[in-house]
């Protein structure tokens, strides 16, 4: 097998094209804003982004198998709106039984949804979409008009401010983030059953004769899904000090084009934890980086989806790059 | 002729009385009066005027259900539409302030909601290998803030002269001249899609995109046109709107995809292509509105209102195959 | 045969399902919501027939006994708008009347036109509204008009065309005049200031920040004070978050940013407060959410703000459209009406060429009496 030169293996690697956009991007920021790459801001940036980037890595596993989940920032709004009124109502004190109600709930919600997927054989877009309303409207009746503050949040809010988990340096959020991302990385690399995710979304039909419970993969990647959002739900409360019940409306369409901007196919079967990451924080750092450079506050929008546009347009045209270097090289 | 089964197949379809009352259509049609009774008895002001008087605000949406239904048929999908009506919106009352004659105010309105149409089948065309989905995505975040930046720092406009858009929003006699519109678009819409080349072409390439293009179907020509008219309609949807509102903010439209789509797939019309027909659509689009008002009139509590639409949503696609599945495990048994 | 069955029975069921599930979530529905169950189960009961009105109410003289006057708020879920809410209730409790309180299903114009159009169908008295857009109401609002119900606005005003009166919260060069006092005050009386709105096409937002510019050119008192941004944060806490944070790292020579609007004002105490930040903040914000970041010391981000009552404003509103429907005003400037146990009100000429009651000024909310308030609302 003859060697790849760089410059092959750059433009043959959809996560190196990313990097490279990515780096250009940074680049470009901080000579109009100098402060951008200061590590208070970097870690500001992946703070305030862990909700998507979380998440992301649930919306991989789901686009792995074919599906998709716009319910999620629901099922955000719920675990994070009743946890809220739990504190609220000081039914429950402690941060780490927060976290674990909240997770629970946003599993119940997936699990729900996964088995009405998976049994009941209800196309994925419909039924998060059906569940979107369904979990919004319940966060609105367990908020009852009322919002759960900063002074109702008690130590809960200390969380997301406290660098207790990262050794003192680094915050409880971004370390929860990254152990997420290792978690899903080896899970999805090196087990059986992250194997079987990629097996039953490159092929459903090969991988149910290869003796792989579709049923079961398919409803655990959707419990995956919103245990992680349920998590979310309690790592937003704790970071804006607030729990509304619209929070992070509208946010799940920021997560899918974070995975599709990471190269993750809506089709099933390809896609990478790297590429969710890169996808994720192409998306964070336009966020954090338009009002920095001076864009005009109402020309954010055209920005941002401009470029989400090229991105994927991008991806678009380096796939089909590499097809024709593949097909080049079988005819040789 | 036998068929595989044994079975004799004429060459006609049988359609028996029990055959179309139990066909998905039929059963939206029991749906349709069971709901419509139910309204009467919850709210005492659910009557033919109050309905009809309510309507329009809904009809600017059933508008887009056709050729949304037509996206779906294809098995793709478009989640931008709300953002082309804010656009057409806000563009047609720029020009409308700006003093043109009305004729160009509806002309510019059209335009623009064509023009978003084209740009987003010509960029399903183009990368085909792209979901619909995630195109519509990129642009759905493009058309609005494209408004935003016209709408400028306040982000809303609004007619100097409504006379015009008055004119629209007339009625002969209950009936809104929007009722009339929608109901020649259903018609057309309906005809085309099931007796036309160009329907069977969508319910071809929904069932198999590769097949239907080697038998000769022009699948993109079939696409981008799907697309063109969805933005035209659109465009219509956006000038009975600020018929609605004299004018047009960075909300407008906004969730009408999300609703288009939600009628389409209650009138049985599957999101993976190829299935469904139009009937059933537009039965479901006027039950969902008249569930609508009527549980408006009985002032419920609007999350709860769309807590039941989503459960309506599941139901309508769980309990068929639930049902099926069922019939197959006995028939096995 | 059997499928066909089946299916008939299963649509049986959804249709079935459907009634149990609107019966169902009656029962879920607690407290707050309750109260519109039975205003609506009352207007069931006894439509326009009976003029005594439904059971709870207590007729205390014909002319204001029976009425049906609704609230229509900005958006479900906020806790200013059901603190109005409440005050427009218990008012209406007060006159003997039947409340109907309607949140949309989101923050828009065009679920407010549903809602306006429902409630013509059932023929209330009046409609008392906090408007998501200006002018996007006014076709929905002169059909109510046409009906026969009396409109006012409350909170955030519709245009001249659509209301017969405007209840507002307090005058808005008298809440421009205080945010840029507290401004000046904080600042020490020069330096960079910014202001941390809504959204961009919020009306109250823009109208507070239009006359805190118009106060500080107009006076060379404020001379030393320099605007450098009006940021938005669209009332998205993460939003918000961003800007602030923006806002902080583009202008590090900033003394003060001055939120007008609840949900920003409370995003931006927290970064500020988090990052021990020396920049300060003011705005106008709810006393629960920003208990916690009001203070004089260092630790604190905010060392004062203001609002006005939402429960008085929802009181106001209410006998603003009973004194309306019984014809004690016909909502032109000059007239006087007593607003229950609230005291005399008049109507005056607003900035916009039509009518409106001011409910008073604007309170500021100190370390003092944040305790106190805090458990109010």
């Amino acid at each position: 097998m003859e060697k790849k030169s760089l410059w092959k293996k750059i433009t043959g690697s959809r996560e190196a094209s990313l990097v490279i956009v990515l780096i250009v991007l940074c680049a470009l920021i901080s000579v109009k804003s100098p402060a951008f790459l200061s590590m208070q801001n970097i870690l500001e940036i992946l703070k305030n982004n862990a909700v998507i980037m979380i998440m992301s890595l649930g919306m991989l596993c789901v686009l792995l198998v074919g599906g998709i989940d716009i319910s999620i920032t629901s099922t955000l709004a719920l675990a994070g709106m009743s946890i809220g009124m739990m504190y609220k109502y000081s039914v429950i004190e402690s941060t780490l039984l927060g976290f674990v109600i909240a997770a629970a709930m946003g599993a119940v919600c997936g699990l729900v949804i996964g088995l009405v997927i998976s049994w009941g054989r209800v196309l994925p877009i419909i039924a998060t979409m059906g569940f979107m309303y369904i979990y919004r409207g319940l966060a609105y009746l367990v908020a009852q008009d009322q919002w759960a503050g900063a002074d109702a949040l008690g130590t809960f809010k200390d969380f997301a401010l406290s660098n207790s988990l990262g050794l003192g340096l680094i915050n409880n959020v971004i370390v929860i983030t990254i152990l997420c991302y290792v978690i899903f990385y080896i899970v999805l690399k090196w087990t059986k059953f992250g194997r079987n995710i990629y097996a039953v979304g490159s092929n459903e039909e090969a991988a149910r004769i290869s003796g792989i419970n579709v049923t079961a993969v398919k409803t655990a990647v959707y419990t995956i899904m919103g245990l992680l959002a349920g998590i979310s739900g309690a790592l937003a409360t704790s970071v804006y000090a607030s729990a509304q019940p619209n929070m992070q409306t509208s946010k799940e369409m920021d997560v899918i084009a974070a995975c599709v901007i990471g190269g993750v196919s809506m089709n099933g079967g390809r896609g990478s934890v790297l590429g969710a990451l890169l996808g994720a924080l192409v998306l964070s750092v336009i966020a954090k980086a338009l009002p920095l450079v001076g864009i005009d506050a109402i020309a954010q929008n055209t920005v941002k989806g401009v470029i989400i546009v090229a991105v994927i347009i991008l991806n678009v045209l380096t796939q089909r790059m590499m097809d024709k270097t593949n097909l080049e090289k079988r005819e040789m | 002729m036998a068929g595989k089964s044994g079975r004799t197949i004429s060459a006609v379809p049988q359609k028996s009385f029990m055959k179309t009352i139990l066909s998905w259509e039929g059963i939206l049609l029991v749906l349709f009066i069971g709901i419509n009774i139910f309204c009467k008895c919850i709210s005492p002001v659910y009557n033919f005027t109050n309905v009809l008087r309510e309507m329009p605000k809904y009809l600017t949406e059933i508008f887009l259900l056709f050729p949304m239904a037509y996206i779906l048929l294809m098995g793709e999908i478009d989640i931008s539409v709300g953002s082309t009506v804010c656009l057409s919106a806000t563009v047609a009352c720029l020009v409308s302030n700006a003093g043109l004659p009305f004729g160009i105010v509806l002309l510019a309105g059209l335009a623009t909601g064509t023009v978003c149409g084209m740009i987003n089948g010509f960029l399903a065309v183009k990368f085909r290998e792209l979901p619909t989905m995630i195109i519509t995505l990129g642009t759905q975040i493009v058309f609005r803030g494209i408004a935003e930046i016209a709408l400028g720092d306040g982000g809303s406009v609004s007619l100097v002269n409504a006379d015009g858009f008055r004119m629209i929003a007339g009625k002969v006699g209950p009936f809104p001249y929007l009722f009339f519109v929608v109901i020649i678009c259903a018609v057309i819409f309906t005809v085309i899609a099931e007796k036309r080349v160009y329907g069977r072409s969508l319910y071809a390439i929904g069932s198999n995109s590769r097949t239907a293009f080697y038998s000769g179907i022009k699948v993109n020509k079939v696409l981008f046109t799907a697309y063109a008219v969805l933005g035209f309609l659109a465009g219509v949807s956006a000038l009975f709107l600020i018929s609605a509102t004299y004018g047009a903010n960075t909300t407008t439209g906004k969730g009408f995809e999300m609703d288009a789509i939600a009628m389409a797939v209650f009138g049985g019309i599957s999101t993976a292509g190829g299935k469904g027909k139009l009937t059933g659509a537009v039965i479901a689009a006027f039950t969902i509105v008249c569930l609508r008002v009527g549980l408006g009139q009985i002032n419920m509590n609007a999350q709860v209102i769309l807590i039941i639409l989503g459960l309506l949503l599941i139901c309508s696609v769980l309990l068929p195959n639930i049902s099926s599945a069922l019939h197959k495990t006995r028939k096995k048994a | 045969m059997k499928k066909k069955i089946l299916c008939t029975i299963l649509s049986a069921v959804m249709a079935a399902s459907l009634l149990a599930g609107c019966g169902n979530s009656k029962e879920e529905q607690t407290t707050a919501s309750a109260v519109e169950e039975t205003a609506a189960e009352d207007q069931e009961e006894a439509p326009e027939a009976d003029a005594a009105g439904g059971e709870e109410a207590e007729p205390e003289t014909d002319a204001a006994g029976g009425g049906t006057y609704a609230l229509v708020t900005k958006s479900a879920g906020n806790p200013f708008n059901e603190k109005e809410a409440e005050g427009f209730q218990k008012a209406v409790e007060a006159i003997g009347g039947t409340a109907i309180i309607q949140h949309p299903e989101s923050a828009t114009a065009d679920a407010q036109i549903t809602v306006i159009q429902s409630l013509i169908s059932q023929n209330v008295d009046s409609i008392c509204i906090a408007a998501n857009d200006e002018n996007a109401l006014q076709a929905a609002l002169e059909e109510a008009a046409a009906a026969g119900i009396k409109v006012c606005s409350v909170d955030s005003t519709v245009n001249v065309a659509s209301r017969l009166v405007h209840v507002n919260q307090a005058g808005v060069t008298e809440i421009g005049q205080c945010l840029v006092d507290a401004v000046y005050d904080i600042t020490g009386g020069e330096g960079q200031w910014a202001v941390l709105s809504a959204t961009s096409q919020a009306a109250n937002q823009n109208a507070w920040i239009e006359s805190m510019k118009e106060i500080i050119e107009s006076d060379s008192k404020y001379a030393g004070l320099e605007l450098v941004e009006v940021a938005y944060g669209d009332d998205e806490p993460q939003k918000s978050t961003d800007v602030t944070q923006a806002l902080l790292q583009n202008y590090p020579d900033l003394k003060v940013i001055c939120a007008p609007t609840t949900v920003g004002i409370a995003a931006a105490a927290k970064v500020l407060q988090d990052q021990n930040s020396s920049v300060k903040l003011t705005g106008l914000g709810l006393p629960s959410e920003m208990a916690e970041y009001i203070g004089d010391d260092d630790a604190h981000s905010c060392p004062y703000m203001f609002l006005w009552n939402p429960i008085d404003l929802g009181r106001l509103g209410a006998y603003t459209s009973a004194a309306l429907v019984n014809g004690d005003i016909t909502g032109a400037a000059g007239e006087k009406f007593t607003a229950g146990d609230m005291g005399e009100y008049e109507i005056v000429t607003a900035g916009d060429g039509g009518t409106e009651i001011i409910l008073g000024a604007p309170f500021a909310f100190t370390p003092e009496n944040i305790e106190e308030w805090k458990v109010v609302y």
